[in-house]
């Protein structure tokens, strides 16, 4: 027992201002100086009848606190299953194989699954898609947001409602339309119902796995910006997983763009969009009018994703690129980077990386190359 | 909130229960020789046959009048009277025969629902697991064994051979009690097992409908949500799983009344448990048509009532059907 | 096997279709075979299937009153491998010929049920309008009504009013049986099959088929049956396994016919002996292992073919 670092005790929650944040603690062994998230070649694994579906294949990525990555790619492309390997919350057939999740300095990887579950919502928290399915569908919207306030900070029950209360009204729901079943709410009324369970525990870390996908243009907007203010308001450590870029370029800070299971490209927003190195992040920018609005024709990326039982062995995005070369189809690409941003493609050696960055017009060759297929 | 649903589901079952009686009356008229044989009746003297011929109209037509009499009747509550005990009112018959059934079936299902549904849920969770290859392959064999083979089984074990239980009635033959509760002593005694063969038989439908209902929630996105939050795994399990795997499990069951209850009267016929399955078959074998026609009428009616309990419960467990 | 007779109907459209559809069962009963409780129910009730085609192969002509071969009420010997009832019959040879007559009235009643169900299903779910309504009011009436006491009733009836004698080689009795079975068990397979009927009536080739002009009938047999036909096995191996059931309760409380003994009339004729009482547990514990194994087998064929045919089911999260 005393080995688990558990969470410390939750302070107090009557206190007298009707503050809707309990103060953060930090989990025991957690190290202040350690950055907040830091996973390091993670792999997860599904096993069928068919074979083992390499999910999520060497994936690394770090968070800082307070900061926002969104996680792109197109579906199927592992998105999801990294950040529900971050609290384990896999389909039975699903395991993690390799790697480590530090989180504050913390493994998470070889705890039992027991250990590990107190550090589900308390630290870690999801926002699901699709509120309506994540939603349960026979219990009232107030008390699925008051259930962790009350089961892991150990509130009564008078007091988890009160506090699900202010959470609701803080994401913009009238306190009495708590009462509500899910079914009796608006789409964007139960994602923001969502967000506030998400936000029950004052989580170290708010992942939000496609939160806007499911919801129509306006009510997205709504959303986005609710997340943008919880941001502002709260210093939120976020991690957006979406499809859609131009959710990323208004939240996030950095974006890790990921194909079939591999990080293809990870850096800072404002350097990713502006300047795609990896063919593949090329590719998904040019499916996007949105961002560039110069570009007149949307692409479309042909071919579809390789089966995650059998990938191709050298970069797993060769058989879709115009620009791959014989060393693509053998050799696994090494990671190279260029200040902030990393990519991994057998367009930029790392050896060479480092100098070429040094080079005005590195991108502009990359942007030079995508158009030229 | 939810008078729509209800009031909804009052009037099918009051409609149910109008074909059921219209069908009863249909059933009457079909009967060999029928409508004389009611007036037949080789227990009744003349005047009470020509009684009979005029209380069921049987020189009018068929209908309005003879529909019109019969409707009167069945309102009373009469129901002619019984061909194989001389001259009894059939109501009469039927009345002493009601609450034996009642006791049996009564406790069966409550002990059914509670065991089997407990039982189906924790296998259905922890699928794969011991329980659920123990209790599922058990489920799978009282499923598939009608009642009374059951109650057969039951009996030669633990009565004939043990020597544990009475082999036959509710009550020992001509004993005496001197006080009340060693009667009531002595019918437990004679309860133990036909309910056992009861309730057994209706936990092996209950637990499989449940388990199934739990298998298909557990892949539901709120049950993935509640493990999410990081509370125990019995309260994703109470709190999340259960309440919405009810739902299809309580339809079941509702629908399935009618089938297990008919099926498990057969268990009185094995212990010669004096219900309304005895009298079912004492009645089927003197060919005693009004008794049975009673007999339908009464458990059709009750099945429909219970159908419309399950809806209610239903009603109360599910708030989408409310609004 | 099932396919053929609509097979022969199908001759003068192209090949192609046919066989591609042939392929696909093939398949289908490879993935289904490779299912444990699938090949386990397909070997009991092949193994049943047998005995029911040739008892007399087994065990001899069926004993009767005048032919029984032992003495009363003998437990089980090298003789008599499974005893003797009360009149001194093999309860083998009863058991065996029993399969005959079981498997018999379950198949014909599982027939009866099937087509009765499935028809009105598909025309419920493809007529729609005001016959779907009706259709399914009488469905949903059928559904709540203990249908099991209503054929308790109808079965002396109907015996009464056609007498005893034989139809079709069969005796009345075990023909009432059926007939009974038959129109009191229909309502679930209706539902089932509009459900299916109204999703497959939605995709596009119906409606191609509707513009070309062919009649109701026509698409209805030619492109509505093929689709649900998949349903409609699954749905009858769970129909067989409750019509056993059923004629096996029935037959025990006095409707069976003592001169053509089911399972369901042997248990009855034993309980009505005292059989329990006297402790000769043998005279009904084999016809009755044999109803629970061939129950059994029938549920886990259906539930087999119920998670091949309904992926849902499987839960993969």
């Amino acid at each position: 027992m005393s080995i688990d670092p558990t969470p410390a005790e939750p302070p107090p929650l009557a206190t007298p201002e009707p503050s809707v944040r309990p103060r953060r603690t930090l989990p025991k062994l957690a190290d202040p100086d350690a950055p907040l998230l830091v996973v390091e070649d993670l792999k997860t694994y599904f096993t069928l009848e068919s074979g083992t579906v390499k999910a999520v294949d060497g994936v690394s990525f770090r968070l800082e606190q307070g900061e926002a990555l969104g996680i792109a790619g197109e579906s199927g492309c592992g998105k999801t299953t990294t950040a529900l390997s971050l609290v384990r919350i896999l389909p039975s057939n699903g395991r993690i194989v390799g790697g480590s999740i530090k989180l504050m300095g913390i493994d998470l990887v070889p705890k039992s699954d027991n250990a590990l579950r107190r550090y589900r919502w308390r630290e870690i928290s999801i926002v699901f898609q699709g509120a309506m399915n994540a939603l349960n569908p026979v219990q009232r919207v107030r008390d699925q947001v008051a259930e962790p306030i009350e089961q892991r900070l150990g509130a009564s029950s008078a007091e988890a409602r009160k506090r699900a209360g202010e959470l609701l009204e803080l994401v913009g729901i009238p306190r009495a339309r708590g009462a509500a079943y899910p079914h009796q709410l608006s789409g964007g009324m139960r994602q923001r119902a969502m967000i506030a369970m998400a936000l029950a525990c004052d989580p170290a870390l708010v992942i939000g796995d496609e939160p806007t996908t499911a919801l129509d243009v306006m009510v997205q907007a709504q959303i986005l910006k609710l997340l943008e203010d919880l941001r502002a308001k709260l210093g939120l450590s976020l991690i957006l997983i979406t499809h859609d870029l131009s959710v990323i370029a208004e939240t996030c800070d950095r974006v890790m763009v990921m194909y079939a299971g591999r990080v293809a490209e990870e850096g800072p927003v404002s350097e990713v969009f502006t300047r795609p190195r990896h063919p593949y992040t090329q590719k998904l920018l040019a499916a996007f009018p949105n961002i560039h609005a110069d570009r007149r024709t949307l692409e479309v990326i042909p071919g579809s994703p390789p089966d995650l039982r059998d990938p191709p062995p050298g970069c797993r995005f060769a058989p879709r690129c115009s620009l791959a070369m014989d060393v693509c189809t053998t050799v696994v690409p090494p990671e190279a980077t260029f200040g902030a941003v990393r990519v991994a493609c057998h367009l930029y050696p790392p050896a060479e990386a480092e100098a070429a960055a040094q080079v005005a017009g590195v991108g502009d060759l990359a942007v030079g190359a995508e158009a030229a297929s | 909130m939810g008078s729509h649903y209800l009031s909804r589901r009052i009037l099918q079952a009051i409609l149910t229960i109008a074909g059921i009686v219209l069908l009863n009356f249909v059933l009457f008229r079909m009967m060999p020789g029928s409508p004389d044989r009611i007036s037949h009746n080789p227990n009744a003297s003349s005047e009470a046959r020509a009684a009979i011929r005029a209380r069921w109209g049987l020189d009018a037509p068929l209908f309005p009048d003879q529909f019109v009499a019969y409707l009167e009747a069945t309102a009373q509550g009469d129901f002619g009277q019984s061909f194989k005990f001389k001259g009894k009112d059939v109501t009469e018959v039927i009345a002493g025969r009601i609450w034996p059934t009642l006791i049996l079936f009564g406790l069966g299902e409550l002990i059914a629902i509670v065991v089997g549904l407990v039982l189906g849920a924790y296998s259905g969770w922890k699928r794969g697991g011991v329980v659920d290859y123990a209790g599922n392959g058990a489920s799978l064999i009282l499923y598939s064994m009608p009642y009374f083979l059951l109650g057969m089984i039951l009996l030669v074990i633990f009565a004939t051979a043990l020597g544990w239980f009475p082999t036959a009635g509710m009550f020992e033959l001509g004993r005496t009690y001197p006080t009340f509760l060693d009667q009531v002593a002595d019918f437990v005694h004679h309860l133990i097992l036909p309910l056992a063969a009861v309730s057994l038989g209706l936990i092996g439908q209950y637990s499989i409908v449940m388990r199934s209902s739990i298998i298909e929630t557990r892949g539901e996105d709120y049950v993935t949500t509640a493990k999410a939050k990081g509370i125990s795994e019995s309260r994703v399990l109470r709190g999340h799983a259960v309440p919405n795997a009810l739902l299809p499990t309580v339809s079941l069951i509702g629908i399935n009344l009618g089938f297990i209850i008919a099926g498990a009267i057969t268990v009185e016929v094995v212990f010669s448990w004096p219900g309304l399955g005895t009298l079912t078959q004492e009645a089927l074998e003197a060919r005693d048509y009004p008794v049975l026609q009673a007999i339908f009428l009464i458990l059709a009616i009750t099945v429909v009532l219970a159908n419309l309990l399950a809806d209610i419960v239903y009603g109360r467990l599910d708030p989408r059907v409310r609004t | 096997m099932s396919a053929d007779p609509t097979a022969i109907g199908a001759v003068r459209r192209p090949p192609g279709r046919w066989a591609l559809r042939l392929a696909g069962w093939r398949d289908f009963a490879r993935r289904f075979l490779r299912r444990p409780e699938g090949l386990i129910g397909i070997l009991i009730i092949g193994f049943f299937a047998v005995l029911a085609l040739v008892p007399s192969l087994f065990v001899g002509p069926l004993e009767l009153v005048t032919s029984s071969s032992g003495g009363r009420l003998e437990p089980p010997s090298w003789a008599h491998v499974l005893g003797t009832d009360n009149l001194g019959r093999d309860v083998l040879n009863l058991t065996v010929h029993g399969a005959r007559i079981s498997m018999l009235i379950g198949f014909l009643a599982t027939l009866v049920t099937v087509v009765i169900g499935a028809s009105l299903g598909i025309v419920s779910g493809f007529v729609g309008g005001s016959t779907d309504t009706i259709i399914m009011r009488i469905t949903d009436f059928f559904l709540v009504l203990p249908t099991f006491v209503l054929a308790l009733i109808l079965a002396p009836i109907v015996l009464e009013i056609i007498g005893n004698g034989e139809i079709l080689g069969m005796r009345t009795t075990l023909f009432v049986i059926v007939i009974v079975i038959g129109i009191t068990s229909w309502s679930t397979t209706a539902r089932i099959i509009r459900s299916q009927t109204l999703s497959v009536k939605e995709r596009a080739f119906v409606d191609r088929a509707r513009v070309i002009g062919a009649g109701h009938w026509h698409t209805m047999r030619v492109h509505i049956l093929p689709n649900v036909t998949g349903l409609i096995v699954a749905n009858a191996v769970l129909v067989f396994a409750g019509a056993i059931l059923t004629e096996t309760t029935l037959a025990f409380i006095g409707l069976g016919d003592p001169f053509a003994p089911s399972w369901g009339q042997i248990l009855g004729a034993s309980q009505d002996a005292g059989a329990p009482g006297l402790g000769a547990w043998w005279w009904y514990v084999s016809p009755g292992v044999c109803i629970v194994l061939v129950v059994l087998a029938f549920t886990l064929i259906g539930g087999a073919l119920d998670d091949l045919l309904n992926p849902k089911a499987r839960g993969h999260r």
